[in-house]
């Protein structure tokens, strides 16, 4: 496989990447950006590298330092905590967690099974290498899930399945590549955190399909955020439906040149999908869907929600799509599967889909998605377990009432999502409440230990209450939505 | 009219209190929403909120996707899609 150095687009611009700060780094720099290698660093071929690092620029230089020099890289969000980073980078087996701060004079360093702290500056060596290596190691990139239930769970990839949709850009090929700028390259804006994969496949689409990347300082209000993207020209930017909402209330959005508009990470609803294409009537406008189930997506390219009915008898690319009570299933194509092995023998390890994941015989998986059809298009409901997505940011209602259950005055509670026309959902409690229990104090206390205990999409927005529910035959609370 | 700017008010006001436990910053009618420090999750507590108050959400209601930007649009807004009597 060829490491990510040797996949950075030819002809890619000087300044390659710019981040927080005005910082940039050009094309050469950055394929020439090795490893400190050598006896004692612990970078070898069997090393396994966590990336936990706070500059977007800092993680992308690791990324294409170490593919192919080293066995693992784990890349962990700046949101996961310190104490978590370490336990999903002890859990992945790393030897070496890259970090933005050296250990302290009587850390733990050398703990049982720690990882060794090390810093980019340490193990980073610009202009190390005169040029490319050529790969002596397939490397595995190690994702994260984001989730609310206990530790996150890390789905292995390759470069090769993340790299997948990447679409490879010549200069002067405008005319052909719809939402190019014309007579140049794409300039992307990364709003989204780059360890996390619809972020990571900005910054693949942009090293490898050619372009320019400008990495905005995510924790400056939106509206400097707004201006940063304006002053660098960006052409193409991909968001969330409800990121994209908040922008359209910058009342300087309209100064970003765009020509590309992408929708992701949430059910993008008609009202959004009209919204930015009124703001931005030049730009074409994309909504991804991706199963982390199928380890599949596709994307939709005309303006409306949902996809084309017609797309289950011919679909528009290798992904086929199945309805099967009222849930989306999607079979991945065969080439991404391992030569002469099955598709149901194959996609737990090739796609890294979590445990529990159904495949029929045909080889379909079940996204978990329910759908409905309506005028011709098939339009997503949201997910059969209930989970509830509140601006791209996953909650498990189980998890929610297990908090809420424990509040004394609380005797039942059932936890489901409220539509929102700003962040897509909303978490709402229904409270059923013990005899004599006060419905302020209980209301109270249930604020406080959702807000202690949970993170803040999760504490429920709405808390009613209610005389009783409907249980089903097993005596269930019934889940409905 | 005022009515219904002194529901808004009084509405972000408790929402304000409740997600930053503080006085809410002043609402005039050309204030930025995004600018008043209300984030994403924020605002849409604020919008349900209202819709629990108000019994309508022209969010919802209205055809076409509109994004008020200043607290004067915003009640303009919120007016257009008043029920009618």
């Amino acid at each position: 496989m060829t490491p990510l150095a040797c996949q950075i687009a030819a002809g890619a611009t000087e300044a390659l990447l710019s981040g927080p700060g005005g910082r940039e780094v050009d094309a050469d720099s950055l394929r020439g950006t090795g490893c400190a290698a050598g006896p004692g660093s612990g970078l070898d071929p069997a090393a396994r590298v966590a990336l936990y690092l706070k500059d977007p620029l800092e993680v992308i230089r690791a990324l294409v330092a170490l593919d192919g020099q080293v066995a693992a890289l784990l890349l962990l969000s700046q949101g996961l905590s310190a104490a978590t980073a370490g336990q999903l980078a002890r859990a992945a087996g790393c030897t070496i967690l890259l970090c933005d701060e050296a250990p302290q004079e009587g850390d733990a360093d050398a703990e049982g099974g720690a990882p060794l702290r090390r810093t980019p500056a340490a193990v980073l060596a610009p202009h190390r290498r005169a040029e490319p290596p050529a790969a002596s190691v397939a490397t595995q990139w190690l994702m994260t899930t984001s989730g609310t239930t206990g530790l996150p769970k890390i789905v292995p990839h390759t470069l090769a399945t993340l790299a997948r949709s990447v679409v490879r850009l010549r200069p002067g090929m405008a005319g052909s590549i719809p939402g190019s700028v014309a007579g140049g390259m794409p300039i992307w804006g990364l709003l989204y955190d780059p360890t996390r994969f619809a972020g990571l496949q900005v910054v693949l689409q942009a090293l490898i399909g050619g372009g320019r990347l400008v990495a905005v300082d995510t924790s400056l209000p939106l509206a400097a955020q707004v201006a940063a993207l304006a002053a660098a020209g960006v052409t193409h930017l991909s968001a969330t439906p409800t990121l994209w909402r908040r922008i359209l209330m910058v009342p300087d959005h309209g100064r970003i040149p765009l020509a590309q508009a992408t929708l992701g990470g949430e059910i993008a609803d008609q009202p959004t999908l009209a919204a930015v294409r009124a703001a931005f009537p030049a730009a074409r406008l994309t909504h991804i869907y991706a199963s982390t189930e199928a380890g599949v997506g596709f994307s939709v390219t005309d303006g409306l929600a949902g996809f084309p009915l017609s797309w289950l008898d011919a679909p528009p690319g290798p992904v086929r799509l199945r309805l099967h009570d009222g849930i989306l299933w999607l079979r991945p194509p065969v080439t991404a599967l391992t030569p002469g092995q099955t598709p149901g023998q194959t996609l737990g390890q090739t796609l890294g889909q979590p445990p529990g994941v159904e495949i029929d015989a045909e080889g379909y998986v079940r996204s978990g998605d329910r759908v409905e059809i309506a005028g011709g298009r098939v339009l997503f409901l949201g997910r059969e377990n209930g989970l509830i997505n509140i601006g791209g940011v996953k909650v498990y209602p189980e998890t929610v009432e297990a908090v809420v259950k424990a509040v004394p005055g609380v005797a039942l509670v059932q936890v489901s999502g409220k539509r929102s026309p700003v962040t897509g959902a909303l978490v709402v409690a229904e409270v059923q409440l013990a005899p004599g229990a006060d419905p302020e104090t209980v209301r109270l206390a249930v604020q406080a230990a959702c807000r202690a205990r949970l993170e803040r999409e999760a504490v429920p927005a709405i808390i009613r209450f209610v005389a009783g529910f409907a249980t089903n035959a097993a005596g269930k609370l019934m889940r409905t939505g | 009219m005022t009515t219904l700017e002194d529901d808004i008010r009084r509405v972000f006001a408790q929402v304000w209190a409740l997600e930053k436990g503080s006085a809410a910053p002043e609402l005039l009618p050309e204030t930025v929403l995004l600018e008043t420090g209300l984030d994403s999750l924020g605002f849409a507590i604020f919008v349900s909120s209202l819709e629990e108050a108000l019994g309508y959400d022209p969010f919802t209601l209205s055809q076409d996707a509109y994004y008020p930007q200043t607290f004067a649009d915003f009640v303009q807004f919120y007016d257009r899609y008043r029920p009618k009597p």
